[in-house]
């Protein structure tokens, strides 16, 4: 979709206002097409804001958030004070803490399983759709196996078998979640490749690395993209809804996932501290993370570039 | 349109064969390799005499291959998926006893999710950028994003715990079709299951209507002086039934996933607190068979989503007799 953008890029053509819009290098006008977007930059805001909390507050305040001997003398489910302020949970440790400390956990495994969901999405699409015919109907057959299974059932199985290390959970996620992506680029790179300037550069003898290279993969980045983002998304829920099984990061670390499955047991007490606040930030994590590959999307999209 | 339907037929097998092959893999990666459920049935502290035995009665022993031809042989010709190693049952014995709730569970909740999502996404579409939209899509990003073991004890705790006090759980011990009988018990998971679906389908429904919107024949109808309510079902409507037909084909796995959280929550007997139950236990029988049962339906649905397709769609009817 973006060729004829950088083909009238060149010749200048689209100007609207004036010459300076046009000579923008493109990821300068899509940024612009971005930041227009009020309440993408407010979820980026809040993502950067909540990772940089989650990763340095355990440094700069730590509170004890994995010896559970040392919490016998304090108070369990303590309602929130001035020394615990969201209180403490039902094992005795500081809320606030853990939503930092889990939050780490949560966080970095959604982002590595992410990123390797898209790398293998991406170069197994771009395979099955590029080359297409014969190749294309063994892949696209045994993604239809794979996306058969239903996905929280194959989860569990091989949490099962492999264990559930932060390394393996980030593994196993990463290596089933890419199917549903790789049929959006296979899609795109089907697409693109019958399109005629893959064909003219196919004419002028470019090789197939070439073109992928040059053509289809440029060509499906604003899918890449997206996706790769609503991957993040996918992987921190599905880790969530690991946690609840029981399944998720072992005690005494922990993440959200399984401090909401934890809490949401006190609620029912009245212990609202356990629940709501982390509940808050975990719905606005994943909510910012969807809006922001929407934003994307449209700031990928030519037909918003060009007005 | 018979062809075309003996040949999705010929691909469902292909990929269930794959589907088989794969599940079949999967449980040599085992700690213990193959050998590992085993422990689970003789206890920890079973002696490498009494493993060797229970692999010897079990048909370990053999090469993987011997081993699959035996799996599949028995499956498609004697529709044999097994024994449970952890239950005194066949997989079929547990199957025929949970799937149906399960079915029953995530088929209500289907039917409801359609009867609401589209609609809504249809008058979503037709109203786009008014303050009922965004207060839709709102609710739709946020539903999204809500752990569905979150919403459903959320739930629990507004309608059941404090306010109308509705059963927290449906009934125990009952024949499948108590859905019908004492539906009063069943308001509470299917009303989180539909909940949870409507979100994902609402917005794709108001995708794909928005995409249909701006195309000629719609204009044309306009045009023409079709009134708003015609162009909207009579031109609009009936051409994005195709890619809902599609996304509701493949919804299947998804639900199927959703009704493991909700069983889980609202302590239903299901298809879903059985899968987690055999594969916390490595009973690999009955994770297989459920898998492969779970494979059939999502590949059912996508038959059905797509004979469905050739009949709504005219020109995909021909494409497909050629």
């Amino acid at each position: 979709m973006t060729h004829d953008l950088d083909d009238t890029l060149v010749t200048g053509a689209p100007a609207s206002e004036g010459v300076n819009e046009s000579i923008m290098p493109l990821w300068r006008q899509r940024l612009n097409v971005f930041v227009q977007n009020k309440l993408a930059v407010a979820s980026v805001t809040f993502l950067v804001l909540i990772s940089l909390a989650c990763y340095l507050m355990p440094w700069l305040h730590p509170t004890n958030q994995t010896n559970q001997a040392a919490n016998f003398n304090i108070p369990w489910n303590q309602s929130p004070s001035w020394s615990h302020p969201l209180g403490t949970d039902s094992s005795g440790y500081d809320v606030l803490g853990r939503i930092f400390y889990g939050g780490e956990y949560s966080l970095t495994l959604g982002f590595f399983s992410g990123i390797i969901t898209i790398v293998i999405g991406t170069i197994y699409g771009m395979i099955s759709g590029f080359f297409a015919g014969v190749t294309d109907t063994i892949m696209m057959r045994l993604l239809d196996a794979l996306l058969s299974i239903p996905y929280l059932f194959l989860l569990i199985t091989l949490i099962t078998i492999f264990g559930r290390t932060t390394a393996f959970l980030i593994l196993i996620i990463g290596l089933t979640l890419w199917w549903g992506n790789a049929r959006i680029i296979r899609g795109d790179a089907l697409l693109i490749r019958n399109l005629e300037y893959s064909q003219a550069s196919t004419a002028m003898g470019a090789s197939k690395l070439h073109i992928i290279r040059r053509h289809v993969f440029p060509n499906s980045i604003s899918n890449i993209v997206t996706v790769a983002t609503f991957s993040v998304a996918d992987a921190i829920l599905f880790l969530s809804a690991l946690g609840f099984l029981g399944l998720g990061i072992q005690s005494p670390q922990t993440d959200w996932g399984t401090m909401l499955q934890l809490g949401s047991v006190q609620f029912q007490n009245g212990y609202w501290w356990e629940v709501f606040p982390l509940a808050t930030v975990f719905i606005l994590v994943v909510v910012s993370i969807n809006y922001i590959g929407d934003a994307l999307r449209d700031a990928f999209e030519v037909r918003l570039l060009e007005r | 349109m018979f062809t075309y339907i003996a040949r999705r037929l010929g691909q469902s097998f292909v990929v269930l064969i794959l589907v088989m092959l794969f599940t079949f893999t999967l449980p040599y990666f085992q700690f213990h390799g193959i050998n590992a459920p085993a422990y689970t049935v003789l206890g920890v502290h079973a002696t490498p005499a009494n493993v060797a035995i229970w692999a010897q009665q079990n048909g370990m022993s053999h090469p993987y291959w011997m081993r699959f031809w035996t799996y599949a042989t028995q499956v498609l010709f004697h529709f044999n998926l097994g024994h449970s190693y952890k239950q005194n049952m066949s997989v079929w014995g547990i199957i025929a006893l949970y799937v149906p709730r399960t079915i029953w569970l995530a088929l209500s909740s289907l039917i409801f999710t359609i009867i609401i999502a589209i609609p809504l996404g249809i008058f979503q579409a037709s109203r786009r950028n008014t303050f009922f939209d965004y207060a839709a899509t709102g609710s739709a990003f946020v539903l999204y994003a809500v752990p569905s073991f979150l919403l459903c004890l959320l739930v629990l705790d507004l309608f059941s715990f404090h306010g109308p006090h509705l059963p927290s759980s449906p009934p125990q011990g009952v024949a499948p079709w108590a859905i019908f009988t004492n539906p009063v018990g069943f308001i509470l998971p299917v009303a989180c299951l539909t909940l949870l679906s409507v979100a994902g389908l609402s917005r794709f429904m108001r995708g794909t209507v928005l995409e249909v919107l701006v195309q000629d024949y719609v204009r044309t109808a306009k045009a023409k002086g079709c009134s708003s309510v015609r162009t909207l079902f009579r031109h609009a409507f009936r051409n994005a039934l195709g890619p809902i037909i599609t996304i509701l084909g493949l919804s299947i796995p998804g639900l199927l996933g959703g009704a493991l959280i909700i069983e889980s929550v609202f302590n239903y007997g299901g298809l879903g607190i059985q899968t987690v139950a055999a594969a916390t236990n490595l009973d690999v029988p009955v994770v297989l068979g459920i898998t492969l049962l779970a494979s059939i339906l999502t590949l059912a649905g996508n038959l059905i989503a797509d004979v469905a397709l050739g009949l709504v769609n005219p020109r995909l009817r021909i494409e497909g007799t050629k």
